[in-house]
């Protein structure tokens, strides 16, 4: 028991560091910074190449780091935060996973997919402690974890420019006032938390004598948990949180099994943010200092599309096939329908009920599971299974979301994150249910009365037949008085509710509805692919689906579809812009959210 | 009975009281004003009221059910409508489904029943079907709804029915204001609560919404209302309640009321004779103590007027008002 | 909403639908797949009488180095194969079509070979989901897919057009169970394994076989894909005494989980299954891994002739010495070109002439034939070890 919880204290003295950094910016700036995993590995890829290229001893390349991270902070500044000033918190949240995403894909693109060895030419010298022992880089990153925190703390409480750093975070407009220049404060922190960033991430890159381009996303989800833990922008909590949590991780490791550790940090990330998310040492249930009026979603309304020009493109889509025989092309557009159910389904929550949604992933997947589960162990003939499917997802989907749905703006989000993962992760640790790892193979394909869909044509019919379902439903829905109901949740969660609108109801509402198209969408998956896995549902789906929905238009059904036709079909016929497409995405959801909020297809800018 | 009875409502933020064992009534077609300088506890008191805040003590009756500790959209579903001090409609949506909203409270019984059972799963589900369906119950209901929206909105003159489709962000925030009312006529309150319906209005303005308001009363409504605006708060009020430091400090028809020493002693300082300079000054920092503006000499404010005469200049009391509140 | 604003919108929409429109139907008269690599060895167009081969696998994305070392392969395969007069007197050659190795973009990729006449046969995918999400689509359309690293028991399941010539986790893990049970003499084993359809099977397998030869396992542990801190499951490991701990890891995490060994005071042998053998595992795990123990299919100091004069050519045209990856994808072209040679080009003829065939020649099998699952009989295995930085044969 005592090495797993020194083995609990070690692996938290690295989440120390990465949890730090996210809250001291938090606490700045108000803002769950998504590019921090980003800048954390680019920093350690600094650090690897001063060692390895250039065979720079350990100060110097601190130095380095150190430097290269602040520049980096900066850049994201400039580029993620500072244009979207007035703009709330919300969108804050997209920018900076834009942000994010286009540094990773970067790096990949530069530095090359494959981990780099990063052998450490310092001195490790190991102490035994316990059973086991631990080391002098240990020691190191302790000491900087709690320096960096010390110098911090004290920097703002004791520092007249820390008091700048902090009047600017609780009131912008006052600061401003008082004669702060609130531009370089917001760039001094950001430089604060890129440098530290960049700094951990060379730390953890020397202990696991690696580094690899996607070493930031688990980092900043553990970082996150550690510091909402000790509460957000509560410095020495978060270095408290982090040792919870590496404690918490260990200890469960040793009961439950090494599969179920990220489970564990989860279950922790949401049992925080739903009962105490002011951290555990704050007084009792805070209110989250959240805006509570409608701040993300940008001025202006979809475009209402003529219904003779929908009527046309549904009678081009339908008599396709007629014409075009090429079945790749079948495919792809019947992938893009697919696309087009989950971005229609996303658009429910995200464009029309205003709430982020980051794990959109995990209804496709419950749709799909449902499905092949129905069909391949209970021998449910496909139809019933399309048709149960969405209800089992609806009703789990909700189950699941509800406790969540009190939360706003990014705490929701960061939460979506969470059961998206968590969602796949239950799929991997119930092979009793869903055969674990090894996915449910040799799924039937579609059949119909008897009569089993196979053509790359019959496919595509099954999948456009789906869509216009998926778009009448939701167009109803959105222009029915539930529609306006979700609105107005989305505009001004307080005037809602003070006319009746309960806000738990109708945000229920939205994600059941959401899962509900979203599944069949699983379905249609389940059964094209006939061979589904945990890892088929991934993060980066969730983003995929929401840079179609910001790209063709939120709260557009029509929009939606769009950009999902446009995000499917371009990059097959640009096939050569394969490597770069996820920062294409990346470049675009920024390029959007900056210039043409309202999507592609909107009438206000 | 009253329409609305509030009992001992308290409320603490921190060390902070923010509402001390604060009680009122308001009958049937009344119309009772809430006055006090900022940080009175007025808009404090209608949160409680409206199950935005939670109370620490004390208890809201509408029409004798108790309705404290009830999420704020049941109380709303139970016929409380506000409007908010700085005006809060939904910007991207048109004038027309604005005030439809408030009508949401009506759709939702009729379409979404059961509220209760399973947590309202079953009355969701069959507000979802209903939606996707559209049965024809629900047109006529959407149809009858629009016709009471444009019949609350004429109101308003021509101010806002040619304006219908237009989203409300493009209003002018006179006319936001006005959404916002409707939209809480919309909900067909049994009592409206009104938190500085004219902050920010110019004179005319002012004078249109006092108008409106009068037209409210001559049509029943009760009124709970808060207002800086001395001279409307005589013109439209029945009972005025004057509140500091969160509790009540003075009560009673607005002659009382303006000619209390209480009130004088709070608003204006030791003796009349330094009011001029205090006046001036709260004048200045903003403090609604001119209560001069009964001086304008609209009828039931004279008794104000004669108890701070000297130290008002009606004129200023507009301006000075608007600074106050504006936001 | 200005009215300009409106139309321009509403051009950009049709535009947008036109396009992809236009497109599908501009693709449906090409004849040749678009999308071709062209980089150096690989012969990207398919002349009037030559033989065409699908690939696809990954050339961007996280798995793209095996693509490229595919490629190889296959070039190598290819200079030989057309030195000695082509396939039926005709050329040879192959189109790679990048997949990511993600299941979401094979069975477009598939549809597209599917529909192109000329070619005869597919190779790939490089990971198993992405190959069985593509797989219905070969069978439905009788196109041989030959899977050349898809060790998913599963995988030729899917139907008779589905073929490999890659090791099969039913033979690669029970190898490994004898390796340290009889060859080594351990008889108390710690398991550890990545969680994923593959490290869950050939756990099983594994612990199958070891347990018949008379081992007990102390400890089976799981771990995810994505962990980097292995301490807690190690002590755990630790305390249940092995003389032997068991990897299956690939060699990111074999080399990480072999750097941590030390810090929790275990000290036994290590025993880790095949994947790990890649330069990269010594790269990446330095001192830590050396005395550590594996097997593999393929060793460029492999004294049998058919692998040394492989990799003496490989060498001489690349320079660098061939690994696993290198040895399937050469072997997989040279199997398909031989079969063809004999039974002519078509895609029936060739699924027959699978089953039929008999001495095969291989690198990697030496002389073999298709069992009944439709993979190569009698997989060649050999033992290493990590001695002085660098991967040695080991003879118990």
């Amino acid at each position: 028991m005592l090495d797993q919880l020194i083995n609990g204290l070690v692996v938290g003295n690295l989440y120390a560091l990465t949890a730090v950094g996210i809250t001291q910016i938090y606490g700045v700036a108000g803002v769950i910074n998504f590019a921090h995993g980003s800048i954390y590995m680019v920093g350690a890829f600094v650090g690897w190449m001063a060692v390895t290229w250039f065979g720079l001893p350990l100060l110097p390349t601190l130095a380095v780091v150190l430097l290269a991270s602040a520049l980096l902070g900066l850049a994201v500044e400039r580029v993620a935060i500072r244009p979207f000033g007035g703009s709330g918190r919300t969108v804050l949240l997209l920018s900076t996973i834009a942000a994010g995403l286009i540094l990773e894909q970067a790096a990949q693109l530069i530095w090359g997919p494959e981990t780099k060895a990063f052998h450490s030419p310092f001195a490790d010298v190991r102490f035994r402690v316990g059973g086991g022992s631990i080391g002098t880089l240990d020691l190191l990153i302790l000491a900087v974890g709690l320096s960096t925190a010390l110098v911090l703390w004290l920097f703002l409480k004791r520092s007249r420019l820390g008091w700048a750093v902090r009047a600017t975070a609780q009131d912008r407009e006052a600061a401003l006032q008082m004669g702060v220049d609130v531009n370089q404060v917001s760039r001094l922190s950001f430089a604060m938390a890129g440098a530290l960033a960049g700094v951990s991430g060379l730390l953890v890159g020397l202990y696991y004598h690696s580094v690899y381009h996607t070493m930031g996303f688990s980092a900043s989800l553990k970082g996150f948990t550690a510091a909402l833990l000790g509460g957000l922008g509560n410095i020495p909590g978060a270095i408290l949180g982090a040792y919870l949590l590496g404690t918490a991780e260990a200890l469960g490791v040793a009961w439950l099994g090494s599969s179920w550790r990220d489970l564990i940090g989860i279950a922790l990330l949401i049992g925080v943010l739903l009962f105490r998310p002011g951290g555990l040492f704050a007084a009792a249930r805070q209110l989250l200092p959240e805006p509570t009026a409608g701040t993300f979603i940008p001025i202006g309304r979809p475009l209402q599309i003529p219904r003779w020009a929908l009527l046309a493109a549904a009678a081009a889509a339908v008599t396709l096939p007629l014409v075009v025989r090429n079945g790749y092309w079948l495919q792809v557009l019947a992938t893009a329908w697919i696309f087009g159910l989950l971005a229609v389904s996303l658009n429910l929550i995200t464009g029309t009920a205003g709430q982020i949604s980051l794990g959109h992933a995990g209804f496709l997947a419950m749709g799909a599971y449902a499905s092949a589960i129905l069909t391949s162990r209970l021998q449910v003939p496909f139809l019933l299974a399309l048709l149960l499917s969405p209800v089992i997802a609806a009703a789990i989907g909700v189950l699941i979301c509800y406790p969540a749905l009190r939360l706003r703006g990014q705490y929701l989000a960061v939460a979506t994150i969470g059961l998206g993962q968590g969602i796949a992760l239950v799929a991997l640790n119930w092979p009793a249910l869903t055969r674990g790892p090894l996915g449910i193979s040799n799924i039937a394909p579609p059949s119909l009365f008897g009569y089993e869909i196979t053509s790359a044509a019959g496919f595509y019919w099954l999948t456009l037949a789906l869509l216009i379902g998926g778009i009448w439903v939701a167009e109803r829905l959105s222009g029915s008085y539930l529609g306006r109901a979700l609105r107005a949740v989305r505009e001004d969660e307080v005037a809602a509710r003070a006319y009746g609108v309960g806000l738990e109801r109708y945000k229920s509402i939205a994600f059941g509805a959401s899962a509900f198209i979203a599944a069949f969408a699983g379905v249609l998956l389940a059964h094209s692919y006939t061979y589904i896995a945990p890892d088929t549902f991934t993060h980066a789906l969730s983003l995929q689906v929401l840079t179609m929905v910001v790209l063709g238009g939120l709260d557009s059904t029509i929009g939606v579809v769009a950009g999902a036709l446009a995000l499917i079909t371009i990059p097959e016929s640009a096939r050569f812009l394969a490597e770069y497409r996820f920062l294409v995405y990346g470049v675009l959801l920024l390029l959007m959210l900056r210039f043409r909020p309202r999507g592609l297809l909107s009438a206000a800018s | 009975m009253s329409v609305l009875s509030v009992r001992n409502l308290t409320k603490r933020f921190g060390g902070l009281d923010a509402v001390k064992s604060v009680s009122l009534a308001v009958g049937a077609g009344e119309t009772v004003s809430i006055i006090g300088p900022n940080g009175a506890g007025k808009t404090t008191l209608f949160q409680l009221i409206t199950g935005a805040e939670r109370p620490d003590g004390g208890e809201v009756y509408l029409e004798g059910e108790r309705i404290d500790g009830l999420p704020a959209h049941a109380i709303a579903a139970r016929g409380i409508a506000r409007t908010f001090q700085n005006g809060r409609v939904y910007g991207n949506l048109t004038v027309l489904e604005n005030v439809l909203l408030g009508a949401h409270a009506r759709l939702q019984a009729e379409f979404g029943r059961p509220a209760r059972p399973l947590g309202g799963v079953l009355g969701a589900i069959r507000e979802v079907i209903a939606a996707v369906a559209r049965p024809s119950r629900l047109r006529r209901m959407e149809a009858a709804l629009v016709e009471e929206a444009r019949e609350i909105l004429s109101l308003f003159g021509d101010r806002l029915l040619p304006r219908l489709h237009q989203p409300a962000y493009s209003l002018s925030y006179a006319n936001r204001r006005r959404t916002e009312l409707a939209r809480a006529l919309a909900l067909r309150p049994k009592i409206l609560l009104l938190d500085e319906p004219t902050a920010g209005m110019n004179p005319t303005e002012t004078e249109e919404m006092t108008d409106v308001i009068k037209q409210l009363q001559a049509r029943g409504h009760a009124i709970l209302l808060i207002e800086h605006k001395l001279d409307l708060v005589s013109a439209v009020s029945h009972r005025v309640v004057a509140l500091e430091a969160g509790q009540v400090l003075v009560e009673g028809t607005p002659e009382a009321v303006w000619s209390d020493p209480r009130l004088v002693e709070a608003y204006v300082g030791r003796s009349a004779g330094q009011s001029r300079g205090h006046a001036a000054g709260d004048a200045a920092a903003g403090t609604p103590a001119k209560a001069s503006g009964g001086a304008a000499g609209k009828a039931p404010g004279d008794a104000a007027g004669d108890v701070l005469g000297e130290a008002a200049v009606p004129g200023a009391l507009v301006p000075l008002s608007r600074r106050a509140t504006v936001h | 909403m200005s009215l300009r604003g409106a139309l321009r919108a509403r051009v950009l929409l049709a535009g947008v639908l036109t396009i992809a429109v236009v497109m599908a139907g501009c693709t449906s008269k090409a004849s040749t797949p678009p999308g071709t690599e062209g980089a150096a060895g690989a012969q990207t167009t398919a002349s009037q009488d030559g033989v065409l081969i699908g690939v696809m696998g990954p050339l961007t994305g996280d798995s793209a180095e095996y693509g490229k070392i595919w490629r190889r392969g296959f070039d190598l395969a290819l200079e030989e194969i057309n030195a000695a007069g082509g396939v039926q007197g005709r050329p040879l050659s192959y189109v790679f079509e990048d997949t990511q190795t993600d299941p979401k973009q094979t069975p477009a990729v598939a549809q597209k070979f599917v529909a192109n006449e000329k070619i005869v046969a597919v190779i790939g995918d490089f990971s198993s989901p992405a190959s069985m999400a593509a797989s219905p689509i070969y069978q439905r359309a009788g196109l041989v897919q030959l899977g050349i690293t898809n060790s998913h028991p599963d995988f030729t399941k899917a139907g008779d057009y589905i073929w490999s010539n890659s090791g099969s986790q039913e033979d690669d893990a029970p190898f490994l169970a004898t390796l340290a049970v009889e060859d080594l003499g351990k008889k108390r084993l710690a398991v550890l394994h990545m969680n994923t359809d593959w490290g869950q099977t050939s756990a099983d397998l594994f612990i199958g076989k070891a347990e018949s030869l008379g081992a007990e396992i102390v400890l089976r542990e799981a771990y995810l894909l994505t962990e980097k801190d292995f301490r807690p499951v190690l002590t755990k490991a630790r305390d249940a005494n092995p003389d032997a701990l068991i990897l299956i890891s690939y060699y990111n995490d074999g080399a990480l989980i072999a750097q941590q060994i030390d810090d929790v005071g275990l000290d036994v042998t290590v025993v880790a299954i095949g994947s790990v053998y890649s330069p990269q595992f010594i790269n990446l795990g330095g001192e830590a891994v050396e005395g550590v123990y594996t097997s593999t299919r393929f060793h460029p100091a492999d004294p049998r002739p058919e692998a040394q004069e492989f990799v003496r050519k490989y060498r001489e045209r690349y320079g660098v010495e061939p690994n696993n990856f290198a040895a399937v994808a050469y072997d997989g072209m040279k199997i398909l070109a031989a079969v063809l040679n004999d039974v002519g080009v078509d895609r029936k003829a060739l699924r027959d002439g699978l089953e039929k065939a008999e001495n095969l020649q291989t690198v990697m099998y030496g002389t073999t034939s298709f069992g009944e699952d439709r993979r190569l009989r009698n997989p060649q295995y050999l033992r290493l070890v990590v001695r002085n930085g660098a991967f040695e044969i080991w003879k118990p």
